[in-house]
């Protein structure tokens, strides 16, 4: 191990590994391992069953695992092999639940104050750390209301001031956007992403929106029934999925099983005969084709290279168009600019660059 | 119980509430079971109580399920002063079937009750009501047990939702068939659970029957027990046996039930509130017009028979004899050597009852909802088998039992504090889990994730939130403690003489107007503390 490895282990804030979570006779989570470097943000995406909460909630103590070792800022508080397990309070930590959780019997001010309170802060220090808190995400005028009559946006940074209170070495959230309506949830997304930036806050983050993972986090672990599928930066998962449901996931459109494979080449052969030349390498097994909409080429004229295809609908998006093609069984779809030379129902012609044409394990 | 590894405080409240439950149950049932074997078949000597205990059951329960579930649908919104009708449907509850059955005595007895000197007199000798027959047991138990399928049905047609209805006006079906075809066979799990529970309460029941029924010679296995019990020597093991053939046919009656409905899935719940249907909405009038007639039957008449009975020198309709009086308040309440040491017993029994069932329940309820322990479906089930256990057949196994354990619980106000907090163990249970499935558990877990401990959690968080259902609960169990007859009759001593017993040993000795007087004054009693409970909550919520 170099220095450098051995330095990034010890500043590590939060790392899980081999872990495993039954639920009576379902296995909930299987042998996930992964880390969170101080001050990152790393995200489990994945769809609703995957396992990603529960994880979440092994690592807030919520969860009883069944093996496995999660560290916090590089103190064991779970450990199946030597029995440890410590309780949520002990592992000094925040969470912003699905549900916000705002305690309904309690004023806002107070809901933002437990915390300090359960570890016996003074007096003096809470009200400023509350009021603080409270002015971070723009409540301050708020402490005395009712937490009963808060709207969901406000519930949500009530939420969120609870958690930073503390000054916690980690925040956990469990898809804390996804009961707020469209708009609000971009408004809430930035701002938590400013607040995130500006406390140099280490986050664990659960969503199931490939949208809102790729835009806050610094890594992205995208989980699978149990298992963990893929783990990578936005950029690397955007660019270069390994697997057909990392590229689905992710809002891939365009997917298509590939029946052979020319050698030497990056050159694929789709079921009704279509080639197209990708960036390869070609991957062991079954395999797919993927690119993405917006990188198609759409043409009323034949040209070099380009595939024939019928357009068989034009959809208008707001910026863009979206067309639709079929080739035999295949279907395509693409995205571009407006433009006055493309008709519903005749023949047109597509083609890919090879750098945008990339191969995921079927 | 398979437990985490680790000792939180949570596995030690599992571990321990699992271990109070066993105690508490376990044993009386086992101690009737066994008992109740060895002695043979005693029972099978009297068929015809056999037969009158199944009779009454049977036309008991039908009745009172014809009259709650038509409480219930008749008190649906739109129906005029429907607020008031909701609590005054409910007042049999707190007046108790002792009283009913007494007032009722009062009201119709065939030669000297109230109504039936006014028929007399207005139409003759012929035009008789009779109480004291085998009619008016079933009658007067169906009036007092009515609350409980009115509260289990009215419950199911809250939990409604109106698309259900909606769809099937939409999809054609007149309010008729909709009615036939969707109300009523989705009321069939409330149905069948009020059908079940009023079986083993009826079987149970031992007041009505002893007040109305022995006179008029029918016994049941209730009196039966009672009386086997009074002779002397006491005939321990013959009553036991009856116990066993009332706990067997409790059983079966809960096993059949869970029998007819794990086949089926009911799925209503969604929350939003029962809009009724235009037929239902047409017939207001008749609707209240029904509430009152069952409220003037259960509760007004026999309250007027009661103060009637209480404060005049002789039970008489006759005006010209008739004399009021507060004679017999006054010998209640100064002479009768019994009623404070007996009103002292059971506020305190009633409190501690309302207070330990609470506490029980609770933890009870969140050790299954909340907790880890693949041991919670175990204890769930066996929180709830007191419901399958008719009270006086419990305290037959709490009585064999603690006459052998050497401890000094026999004979003390102690034993009917374990007999009344097993047996409304499973009202706790229900209340508090039904408040802990509104509460989310996220409430509590980020209780925890901000730093605070189990405890720290439950006395900031979980019991603030679910404070008003424990009150509720608590309330209720008070009065329902303050009026036990069924089980307090076999194990108090004359130092652990509780008020309802009181009652009954008046009314055995004959002291009619006495025994009106010490009913006012239980009544008296549980509403006094009610007040003062309410009160206090209620200065203290504006502080």
């Amino acid at each position: 191990m170099t220095t450098l490895e051995s330095l990034r282990a010890v500043r590590r804030a939060v790392s899980v590994d081999a872990l495993s979570v039954s639920h009576g006779p379902i296995r909930a989570v299987r042998d996930v391992t992964f880390a969170a470097q101080p001050g990152e943000v790393v995200t489990l995406l994945g769809p609703s069953g995957c396992g990603k909460t529960t994880t979440l909630r092994a690592i807030a103590g919520l969860e009883f695992p069944q093996q496995g070792r999660i560290t916090i800022d590089g103190r064991t508080v779970f450990d199946a092999g030597r029995g440890v397990n410590l309780p949520p309070e002990q592992r000094g930590l925040a969470m912003v639940f699905q549900s916000y959780a705002i305690w309904p019997h309690m004023t806002v001010f107070e809901n933002v104050a437990f915390s300090l309170r359960a570890r016996r802060i003074a007096r003096a220090e809470l009200a400023s750390t509350v009021q603080r808190s409270l002015d971070l995400v723009g409540l301050g005028a708020l402490g005395e209301r009712p937490a009963t009559r808060l709207s969901g946006g406000q519930q949500q940074r009530v939420a969120l001031a609870r958690s930073i209170a503390g000054d916690p070495g980690v925040i956990l959230l469990d898809e804390p956007l996804s009961n707020l309506d469209a708009q609000l949830r971009l408004t809430m997304r930035a701002e938590f992403k400013a607040l995130q930036r500006r406390l140099g806050l280490t986050a664990i983050y659960v969503t199931h929106d490939q949208e809102e993972a790729l835009v806050l986090s610094d890594r992205i672990v995208v989980m699978r029934d149990g298992v963990i599928e893929q783990v990578g930066t936005p950029a690397e998962l955007h660019q270069a999925p390994h697997s057909r449901f990392v590229a689905e996931f992710l809002g891939v459109r365009n997917i298509l099983p590939v029946v052979g494979a020319e050698a030497g080449q990056a050159t694929v052969v789709l079921p009704n005969g279509t080639r197209l030349t990708t960036r390869g390498p070609i991957p062991d097994g079954p395999a797919c084709v993927c690119f993405r909409p917006i990188s198609v080429r759409l043409s009323p004229r034949p040209e070099p290279g380009a595939h024939p295809a019928e357009l068989v609908g034009a959809t208008y998006l707001g910026d863009l168009m979206q067309y639709d093609l079929r080739a035999g069984d295949m279907a395509i779809c693409a995205r571009g600019l407006p433009r006055g030379d493309l008709t519903e129902g005749t023949p047109v012609f597509w083609s890919v660059p090879p750098e945008a044409c990339f191969l995921v394990t079927a | 119980m398979i437990l985490p590894r680790s000792s939180r405080p949570e596995t030690v409240l599992a571990l321990l509430v699992s271990g109070i439950v066993a105690v508490l149950v376990l044993p009386p049932l086992l101690a009737v079971v066994f008992a109740g074997m060895g002695a043979g078949f005693a029972p099978l000597r009297q068929p015809q109580v056999i037969l009158n205990t199944l009779f009454f059951g049977l036309a008991t329960t039908a009745c009172a399920l014809l009259i709650g579930g038509a409480l219930a649908l008749a008190l649906l919104p739109g129906v005029p002063g429907r607020g008031i009708l909701e609590r005054l449907v409910v007042m049999p509850l707190y007046l108790t079937p002792l009283l009913t059955a007494m007032g009722w005595n009062w009201l119709a007895s065939p030669h000297s009750g109230l109504l039936n000197l006014v028929l007399h007199a207005v139409f003759g000798p012929w035009a008789t009501i009779n109480a004291v027959s085998l009619g008016g047991v079933v009658l007067v138990s169906a009036l007092a047990l009515a609350p409980l399928p009115y509260l289990l049905i009215s419950d199911a047609l809250r939990a409604f939702d109106p698309a259900l209805l909606e769809a099937g006006r939409v999809h054609g079906a007149a309010p008729n068939l909709v009615f036939r075809r969707i109300v009523l066979p989705l009321l069939l799990p409330a149905g069948l659970a009020s059908a079940v529970l009023l079986c083993v309460q009826s079987i149970g029941l031992f007041s009505v029957p002893a007040v109305l029924g022995i006179p008029a010679g029918f016994h049941v296995a209730t009196t039966e027990i009672f009386q086997l019990l009074e002779n002397y020597p006491p005939q321990i093991p013959e009553a036991t046996a009856w116990g066993v053939l009332l706990l067997g046919t409790s059983a079966l009656l809960t096993l059949a039930q869970a029998a007819l409905l794990r086949r089926r899935s009911f799925v209503t719940i969604t929350g939003k509130a029962f809009r009724p249907g235009a037929r239902i909405a047409r017939a207001r009038l008749a609707r209240a017009v029904l509430a009152w007639i069952y409220v003037a039957l259960a509760t007004v008449l026999p309250l007027i028979a009661l103060f009637w009975a209480a404060s005049s020198t002789f039970v008489t309709a006759n005006p010209k004899l008739m004399r009021f009086t507060l004679r017999h308040f006054s010998f209640v309440l100064f002479t009768y050597p019994k009623t404070w040491l007996a009103a002292g017993n059971s506020v305190v029994l009633g409190a501690l009852t309302a207070i330990v069932v609470c506490l029980l329940g609770l933890a009870v309820s969140w050790v299954v909802l909340r907790g880890r322990g693949s041991g919670r479906g175990a204890l769930d089930q066996l929180s709830m088998v007191p419901l399958t256990m008719p009270a006086m057949v419990f305290a037959l196994g709490l009585l064999w039992v603690y006459v052998r354990v050497p401890l000094p619980i026999y004979g003390t106000v102690a034993i009917l504090l374990i007999a009344y907090a097993t047996h409304y163990l499973p009202f706790g249970v229900r209340t508090t889990s039904a408040a802990l499935r509104q509460l989310h558990p996220e409430l509590e877990e980020a209780a925890r994730v901000s730093g605070a401990s189990w405890l720290r959690t439950m006395r900031r968080i979980t019991l603030p939130l679910i404070q008003p259902t424990v009150l509720a609960a608590w309330i209720l169990l008070f009065v329902m403690a303050m009026q036990e007859v069924s089980s307090s009759i076999l194990l108090y001593t004359s130092h652990s003489i509780v008020l309802s017993v009181a009652v009954f040993d008046l009314w055995e000795n004959g002291n009619q107007s006495d025994v009106a007087a010490l009913g006012f004054v239980q009544l008296a009693a549980s509403f006094l503390v009610v007040t003062v409970v309410l009160g206090v909550r209620q200065r203290r919520g504006l502080a």
